[in-house]
């Protein structure tokens, strides 16, 4: 049985090719126990608008990205802060957004504070919901950062006389990065994957187009099946690189 | 043989043993055996659509669909098991074997005829359109110009005709009819096709800031009951049951039960009503 365990190039292969082969075997399994049939040919006549809606996810995803970068950096700071009003309402922002579910939170806010001050535009609408709600989380992880740099080199900063500038740019930052870039990536993956709920007010991204593809065409499961296929082209890259960054930036104390 | 192969071997006898079995359990999606027969119907529809499908206070299905189901489960002595199910999971449902039927005012199509059976229809179908009163729609063509907004619900014929037919205009397409009303009311949306009946409902709930628009605008279209493709023995049940239910009054005991009020108000407009199928 050694043959699972044994680190050889042989070893990594079979065990690799038998995951396939088992989690291939799964899926068919049960579709052939629903006796249904599979019937792709629907992207080739509906690809310009996939194509369409995969750019819009795109472009959601990485205006998001920034915004939300920038809200959850803001948020952290706050927070830890000594302007006890701008401390409160970091805090406030940061629980409730974390606490309430997305969906709730783009109604609340296309429907009611949206009409409210104006902003008609979904896609506008639906950056700044997801920047809201995907900054919340940020802010939570770089609060985690800060909290996980030792006290002793905050105050060797101080003893040796750096600015406050200079011991963010020398001290914190390049040890925060560390420990904040693997969930900052996963940050923004789910970020990706949480773009799919904008669908609930019919911006144009690549689930609402599948959505409108499937009702057409009631090939329901082909339809999620490729968009899950078209999110995993996403993910995927974005969790490599991630590997990649922390090996890069992981050093030793 | 030392121990480790046979242990290899043992492991590999087991997985396809295993696979084995799984495979032999295989269901079967269409329902033909006599032995099935006295089993329960599985009816699906989707409880948000009142007064046809929808929910009483303590969450149970409540609806004109709801007694038509029961009053065919009498028909046909079998208990009939309603679950609520979203609009755009209906078919799958059926595809898939997990419902029998789909009753949930359905209209029959040709796009979907070609994935489920349908029965004889037992109702029109007629949309209607929920306008902002800002936007000065008085019929169908005017919504199908640059710039105009049209609020549809995801997989509704309101959806089939304003995407085949509206092509000027901007489609809104949302999965819930209270989300549609909601773009129009707000002012979001400039229509939102819907059947008549609930666009005249949700016309009076907001008289301020909506019209409602009935002049027809589109073919005669029919609701129907749905099943599996090739279920050929419940089609004819059911068909049996609506030409029944139909010629002993049954719908006209529905609509004094669910729909008095709009039945007055239509006469008044002197629309067709949905189980005048002369």
């Amino acid at each position: 049985m050694t043959i699972f365990t044994r680190k050889t190039k042989t070893a990594y292969v079979l065990n690799a090719v038998l995951a396939a082969v088992a989690v291939i075997t799964l899926v068919w399994l049960s579709v052939l126990r629903l006796g249904i049939t599979f019937d792709f040919r629907f992207i080739g006549d509906f690809s310009k608008r996939i194509g369409l809606g995969f750019r819009m996810t795109v472009e959601i995803s990485i205006c998001s990205l920034v915004l939300s970068l920038a809200a959850g950096i803001l948020a952290a700071v706050l927070q830890s802060g000594k302007i006890l009003f701008l401390k409160y309402l970091a805090s406030v922002y940061i629980q409730f957004i974390r606490g309430t579910p997305l969906i709730m939170q783009i109604y609340l806010f296309f429907y009611i504070i949206g009409t409210a001050w104006g902003i008609e535009n979904r896609i506008l609408s639906g950056i700044l919901i997801l920047s809201a709600f995907e900054g919340a989380y940020i802010a939570e992880i770089i609060r985690a950062g800060f909290a996980n740099i030792e006290k002793t080199q905050l105050e060797a900063a101080r003893a040796v006389g750096f600015t406050r500038y200079q011991t963010v740019r020398l001290v914190i930052l390049p040890q925060m990065i560390a420990g904040t870039l693997p969930p900052l990536v996963g940050q923004f993956s789910s970020l990706i994957k949480d773009s799919s709920l904008l669908s609930m007010i019919a911006v144009i991204e690549l689930t609402q187009t599948m959505r409108e593809i499937s009702a057409l065409n009631f090939r329901l499961f082909e339809c999620y099946f490729f968009l899950g296929i078209l999110y995993l082209a996403l993910t995927l890259p974005l969790s490599f690189i991630g590997k990649q960054l922390e090996k890069r930036y992981a050093f030793e104390y | 043989m030392n121990v480790s192969i046979k242990r290899t071997a043992a492991f590999c006898a087991v997985m396809v043993y295993a696979g084995c079995i799984v495979s032999c359990t295989r269901r079967n999606g269409i329902t033909a055996s006599d032995a099935e027969v006295k089993e329960p119907l599985t009816v699906v529809m989707e409880l948000a659509y009142p007064p046809f499908e929808t929910k009483d206070a303590d969450g149970n299905p409540t609806g004109i669909s709801v007694d038509f189901a029961r009053a065919f489960g009498t028909y046909i002595g079998r208990d009939i098991r309603i679950v609520d199910t979203q609009w755009d999971g209906l078919i799958p449902s059926l595809q898939t074997g997990r419902a029998d039927m789909i009753i949930s005012s359905m209209t029959i199509t040709a796009a979907r005829s070609k994935v489920v059976d349908f029965s004889v229809p037992y109702a029109n179908s007629l949309l209607g359109i929920l306008a902002n009163r800002e936007s000065c729609i008085t019929k169908a063509e005017d919504l199908n110009r640059k710039g105009m907004k049209i609020a549809v619900k995801s997989g509704s014929t309101g959806f089939i005709f304003a995407t085949e037919n509206m092509t000027h205009a901007d489609i809104i397409t949302l999965a819930d009819e209270s989300a549609c009303v909601t773009e129009v009311v707000q002012g979001k949306a400039d229509g939102f096709f819907y059947d008549q009946l609930t666009v005249y409902r949700n016309w009076q709930a907001h008289q301020n800031t909506t019209t409602a628009i009935f002049v027809p605008f589109q073919k005669k279209e029919n609701w129907g009951v749905a099943v599996r493709k090739g279920d050929t023995q419940l089609l004819e049940q059911v068909n049996r049951f609506i030409a029944d239910f139909q010629s002993g009054g049954g719908f006209d005991r529905l609509t004094e039960k669910y729909l008095s009020e709009e039945k007055k108000a239509f006469d008044k407009f002197g629309f067709k009503w949905f189980f005048d199928l002369s």
